[in-house]
């Protein structure tokens, strides 16, 4: 059944891209001011919103372990959490890449920027906290107290955009009050948004199911010593 | 090619190098694993036989 789930995903996400692709690539003029760099944003937001949702739906998850200790909880934590760090490098990777072209450096420290790679570098150190403690009780409720403080973090740099004058753009998505994208340019983000978000379910699930040969793993070893 | 162009070729690639290095390494994990699964559930049913 899970495998079947995970093509049925893989066939979604492929068919939108593939289509939309199309239409960010060959239908979508160039942006007046930015050119042809401004469809960065097709994969920047979507990645970036991806990030932010997973670290949040982590933090429910970690919630749940602390509050019945049920391992099922930290094992979903972990794999939302892993692969919500990978769509975050690259809503970091890929606005670094925009910036280059828009404000002719790579980097700049201001609010969003710094908040959102130290919220990277704080979910970066949970998985790497996971590995240094063997026990799985004592894993999980340490990993549970790091989620909680990178997603107050992840809020943080949600809403610094508005909080402060930030070099990085302010909201452009209407549903955020924004409206600074031309009505027919902001439908394929939401586009690439589903394909993107079929595209990590499929992760979370692959991820999930090794998290689960672990647990079982761990299990026989046990079995095993005990002979 | 326009630079422009150029840098948004780099965003893009960036972009999937990074999906598909994560899927690579979720299969080097998931060989591992399976590998390690079967090697321990021998472990056990040969402690099993002994006893």
């Amino acid at each position: 059944m899970r495998e079947k789930i995970i093509f049925a995903l893989a066939a979604v996400s492929g068919t939108i891209l593939a289509w939309n692709m199309n239409t960010i690539f060959n239908k979508l003029p160039d942006e007046l001011n930015q050119g042809a760099i401004y469809r960065i944003i097709y994969f920047h937001v979507p990645a970036n919103i991806l990030g932010m949702l997973g670290f949040g739906l982590a933090l429910l998850f970690s919630i749940g372990f602390l509050m019945t200790k049920d391992l099922r909880y930290d094992a979903l934590a972990v794999s939302v959490t892993e692969v919500s760090l990978v769509f975050a490098a690259i809503g970091l990777a890929t606005g670094s890449i925009w910036a280059r072209i828009i404000w002719g450096v790579w980097w700049v420290w201001d609010a969003r920027l710094t908040s959102w790679l130290a919220c990277w570098l704080i979910f970066a150190g949970y998985l790497l906290l996971r590995r240094a403690v063997d026990e799985a009780n004592q894993r999980a409720r340490f990993g549970a107290v790091v989620s909680i403080l990178g997603t107050v973090n992840a809020y943080i740099s949600y809403k610094s955009i508005e909080w402060w004058n930030t070099q990085h753009p302010q909201p452009v998505l209407s549903i955020r009050n924004g409206g600074g994208m031309a009505p027919g340019m902001e439908p394929p983000l939401y586009w690439n948004l589903l394909a993107l978000m079929c595209l990590a379910a499929i992760l979370i699930m692959v991820r999930m199911r090794q998290e689960i040969f672990a647990r079982e793993i761990d299990t026989l070893r046990r079995l095993a010593h005990s002979h | 090619m326009n630079q422009n162009i150029q840098y948004m070729l780099y965003g893009l690639m960036a972009a999937w190098l990074i999906v598909v290095l994560y899927v690579v390494h979720l299969t080097l994990r998931e060989n591992r694993l399976r590998k390690e699964l079967d090697r321990v559930r021998r472990m056990v049913e040969s402690g099993e036989k002994r006893q």
